[in-house]
């Protein structure tokens, strides 16, 4: 039996599959002050007349961080940084407690100066004086050296023991020291928050009797086991899209390029699969408008769902914007959209004579018949979706690339489908589909698509490395981590791609995670000659190596 | 505050040589510099995908032996075609000013393209400049060329052209390739006074080139009145640089960027890639977006490292002197070509292709036309590097030509085409009418862009 629960802003969605058959599925309000209460009540729900020993996983998805950082409700957290040379700055000064220290290091990796330990520790002082508890380390291309940032901590740890810290070599090793900044900062801030959250989980797990893996739901699509989490708390930010692009990937077999369209009750979520792999966020997850090195699917969401209600403003025909209770065809007190398309298609959805009479008590107010009002909504969710669309496509193939081939070849999004999920789709979907002159499919399930997602994810794990044989040396993107390789230019391209498959291999075992290590694939290969003088005095290989987002072997497709 | 618009092609998967200075390595560590900063986030930035010119725009600049695709790989067709993505981004008035940080570079390309010389094959800011007059009507621009070898290429595409204002400021020619720039080119007999050389003597400073320009560059720009700037920028003025010896900072290609305010940067050379072009590329970034570029310096720069010991300017108040008269009497000076040459000017032209190995015999007539900047005939002789001999003739109509000059350039095409035997392709670049045709003769075929 697997288990996968996604909490939305609006409702918690649950599924129990057990073989290829969703034995169960659950639907309720999110209580957003009590996340772990509303995750047991639905577990507690889809347990109900089962054996909690035949539960072999549970994946969750949850916005506990999303959240936290949406409301800036986070806990006050300090920034010790080291930019070095280069922009201003004030280009850096993205957060309150930020202080500037000396020490800089270059692309290359070398120290260009050194720190002040002085400093250091009169900016230790001041943050404890300041009562703040937390604070983020990071230094311009500690990608690439962290030793400036291990000195920070080990300064600060012995002055002020008791200051948590995350250095930015450790959480986000990739090229970008403002979007490393900003992802070490949210990390460390939300890390206490986030492991508290995870006790009580394995607590109710336990108590019940749940001896199954539970793994958590990340942005890029994959899992990471609970107790791994509480290093990277942030991971878990916008894992709801996540949970519903993999669940239209678990429902339609066929890789395609698609558009997958999640329509809730008052928003909708816009996803591309490409030759049927999900497309990632080119720059990183966004939160609070900052960019971060967390990665994420390219998710465009709307402020529009099938329960936006309808209503007349000074004349006009209008969409709004907040939800307020549920379509009149399933008991709501006044029009949404579901029930527009409803009325104008016949869809025969919940009691469609409830649509029409809710509708119809507009019609004076907005001195049309039935018929144009419903159409004209129509028109305005249509039109707002293909929009939406188009410029998803367009932002993908005019993204920026580096090399000869990629744009004398070019990109051209080759649309073959539209999947719809969510409550809603049903309604809207297919008149979209019909639009834009493409296939369309709505799945069965589409209503918990995303709790199945969440459920059939396997685990994912991407490691970037920077080989550097001139200097000597190796480094990964995460956790810092570090070795050495004989200098000179024989090092090829084959041993470049062993090292990070090693380390993968290496860092996924030590995290539980190992279970589709062998299947990690390149995604990143490049190679650089270092030329001094007129000879070959070294090589510089970036290298990317990846488990990759896809569905765990047990599951086998679910019988309609 | 409009944006800076910014295509970054750094052609990882290019190079004239594994060992050449022009080669995959050249902007690795400006990848590292300006994704580290995050500079593609900054709000102040906006960031276009590389395009790809067409063979038509490089037809409307350069007559390639024997057609476009032998002169020209797919790096080419990205690195021209990147700096028509800014172009019509500022014209658009997406942004405020871009720069195209892309290779490979272009300013030693001449009209008449037989092979690579100064590790150019085509143009980039010329064929940017034609493409700017023909889509968007521009006529009067300026291109100031910063990079440290003298802008042979653009000056020779540009010579004969009174609506385009050249000016090189470049290590002294006697002192580095490609041994030309000196003050006394001053442009052909119809538009002399509109290309201006700076010679500068070895290990000229920050201050010695902030002062040129101030007395000299900004002065002729605003007695110019462009209605578009380019800056054509190298950064091997850069005092690390491996091919010159000069001493140019960081911080000095900031403020002559910030002085200098281009419309459209384009990339030249630099070759010191590990110790300047990460830097000098971030301030030409940071100097255009108006961000403070005060933080930005070299590991190894100091203030007053490279003080000159010698506070005189004489040499520089000279040449600006005598650059400044040049410039002025220009008007005059055309009209008094126009009574000693009525008809047509003639005269001979050598240009050797130091990549390829190529030397090149060149007659070139201009007609001396009282209403435009005259049609040309050129006829070029050359060895390929693959031993194939060229003969070639070739005819340009210049952009404002009147038409009389352009129905005389149809006519001689005509005329040559049918005369078999003397010349292996005969070439036709119709500006006025965007069309460019070449002949075969041997096929007896013709292509037409």
């Amino acid at each position: 039996m697997l288990i996968g629960i996604d909490v939305g802003g609006t409702f918690t969605d649950g599924v129990v599959l057990a073989g290829t058959q969703v034995v169960a599925t659950a639907k309720q309000p999110t209580n957003n002050a009590d996340l772990k209460g509303t995750i047991i009540e639905v577990l507690d729900r889809l347990l109900e007349g089962r054996d909690c020993r035949d539960v072999q996983r549970v994946v969750l998805s949850t916005t506990l961080v999303t959240n936290m950082l949406a409301t800036g409700t986070g806990p006050a957290t300090a920034l010790l940084l080291m930019p070095g040379p280069g922009l201003p700055v004030d280009c850096y000064d993205l957060f309150p407690h930020t202080w500037f220290l000396k020490g800089s290091v270059d692309f290359r990796g070398r120290v260009i100066e050194p720190l002040d330990a002085t400093e250091v520790e009169a900016a230790a002082a001041q943050i404890m004086a300041e009562g703040i508890e937390k604070a983020a380390i990071v230094s311009k291309f500690s990608n690439r050296n962290s030793q400036l940032e291990r000195q920070v901590r080990d300064i600060v740890q012995h002055s002020q023991p008791s200051l948590e810290l995350a250095l930015g070599s450790d959480v986000a090793g990739q090229l970008n020291f403002r979007r490393r900044l900003v992802t070490t900062y949210y990390s460390v801030m939300t890390q206490a928050v986030w492991t508290g959250f995870v006790q009580e989980i394995t607590a109710a797990l336990v108590a019940r009797g749940i001896k199954a893996e539970v793994d958590i739901l990340k942005a890029d699509g994959g899992t990471m086991p609970l107790t791994h989490s509480i290093f990277r708390p942030c991971e878990t930010v916008f894992s709801g899209p996540a949970a519903s692009t993999m669940g239209a990937v678990a429902l339609t077999s066929h890789p395609r390029n698609s558009v997958i369209v999640d329509v809730g009750g008052t928003t909708s979520d816009i996803s591309l699969l490409i030759d049927g792999e999900p497309l990632y966020a080119s720059k990183g997850a966004q939160i609070q408008g900052h960019y971060t090195h967390i990665k994420a699917f390219s998710v465009r969401s709307l402020p529009l769902g099938g329960d936006s209600p309808i209503s007349i403003h000074e004349g006009r025909l209008t969409v709004e914007l907040t939800r307020r209770d549920n379509a009149a065809c399933f008991g709501g007190p006044e029009p949404t959209v579901t029930d527009a398309f409803n009325q104008l298609y016949s869809l025969e959805i919940g009691q469609p004579e409830r649509s029409r009479q809710a509708l119809a008590k507009l019609e004076p107010q907005a001195g049309m018949g039935l018929d144009s009002l419903c159409r004209e909504v129509v028109n305005l969710v249509i039109s707002q979706l293909q929009a939406a669309i188009t410029d998803m496509f367009q932002e993908w193939e005019n993204e920026p690339a580096y090399r000869v081939w990629e744009v004398v070849h070019g990109r051209k999004f080759d649309f073959q489908e539209i999947v719809g999920i969510g409550a809603a789709a049903e309604a809207i979907i297919p008149v979209l589909a019909e639009k834009m002159q493409v296939a369309c499919t709505i799945p069965a399930f589409a209503p918990v698509a995303n709790a199945l997602g969440a459920c059939v994810a396997r685990p994912t794990l991407t490691v970037k490395i920077h080989i550097d044989t001139q200097s000597g040396y190796w480094v990964m993107d995460q956790e810092g981590r570090r070795g050495e390789v004989k200098t000179g230019a024989k090092m090829q391209l084959g041993e470049a791609l062993d090292l990070a498959q090693r380390n993968l291999q290496q860092l996924a075992l030590e995290r539980n995670m190992d279970a589709y290590a062998d299947q990690a694939e390149v995604f990143l290969q490049e190679q650089f000659n270092v030329i001094r003088g007129w000879s070959t005095s070294g090589k510089i290989f970036d290298i990317g190596v990846q488990i990759a987002p896809g569905l765990i072997k047990e599951y086998q497709g679910v019988k309609q | 505050m409009k944006q800076t618009g910014l295509v970054f092609f750094p052609a990882f998967d290019w190079a004239i040589s594994p060992t050449h200075p022009e080669r995959e390595e050249r902007l690795l560590y400006t990848r590292d510099q300006l994704f580290e900063e995050g500079v593609m986030d900054l709000p102040q930035i906006r960031e276009y995908k590389s395009g790809l010119a067409t063979h038509k725009d490089i037809a409307r600049v350069h007559f390639c032996v024997p057609d476009v695709d032998a002169q020209i790989t797919e790096a080419h067709l990205v690195s021209a075609g990147s700096a028509l993505v800014i172009a019509d981004a500022v014209m658009n008035k997406e942004i405020g000013n871009g720069f195209a940080l892309v290779r490979p570079p272009g300013h030693h390309a001449m009209t008449v393209a037989h092979g690579n010389r100064g590790f150019c094959n085509i143009n980039n800011e010329a064929i940017m400049v034609e493409y700017l007059r023909k889509r968007y009507g521009l006529r009067r621009i300026a291109i100031v060329d910063t990079d440290v070898h003298h802008g042979d290429g653009t000056q020779e595409i540009f010579w004969h052209d009174p609506d385009i204002l050249f000016i090189s400021f470049h290590q002294d020619g006697r002192t580095l390739y490609p041994g030309s720039g000196f003050t006394d080119e001053l442009g052909g007999p119809l538009a002399h006074g509109t290309t201006i050389n700076i010679p500068l003597p070895p290990n000229t400073n920050d201050a010695g080139i902030h002062y040129l320009l101030d007395h000299l560059v900004l002065p002729l720009l605003e007695e110019f009145q462009p209605e578009l700037v380019v800056n054509s920028a190298g950064q091997d003025n850069h005092y690390s640089d491996p091919l010159a010896n000069m001493a140019f900072s960081a911080q000095g290609y900031a403020v002559l960027n910030q002085k200098l305010a281009p419309d459209i940067a384009v990339l030249e050379g630099g070759y010191s890639v590990e110790t300047a072009l990460p830097y000098v590329n971030l301030g030409i970034i940071m100097a255009m977006a108006g961000i403070d570029y005060s933080n930005l310096r070299e590991p190894d720069y100091s203030p007053g490292r490279f003080a000159r010991k010698s506070s005189s300017n004489d040499y520089f108040d000279q040449l600006i002197k005598t650059q400044l008269a040049n410039f002025r009497n220009r008007e005059e000076t055309v009209k008094k070509n126009r009574g000693r040459f009525p008809d047509e000017y003639a005269y001979p032209q050598h240009i050797y292709y130091d990549t390829d190995g190529i030397s090149e015999e060149q007659l070139v007539r201009l007609r001396m036309c009282p209403d435009c900047a005259g049609y040309r005939i050129i006829r070029s002789s050359a060895r390929h590097s693959g031993w194939e001999n060229y003969e070639v003739f070739c005819i340009a109509v210049p952009t404002y030509g009147c038409p009389r000059c352009q129905a005389e350039g149809q006519r001689i095409y005509q005329e040559m085409c049918g005369k078999p035997g003397i010349f292996d392709h005969i070439y036709l670049q119709d500006r006025v009418d965007d069309i460019y045709r070449s002949f075969n003769s041997g096929r007896q075929a013709e292509t037409v862009l």
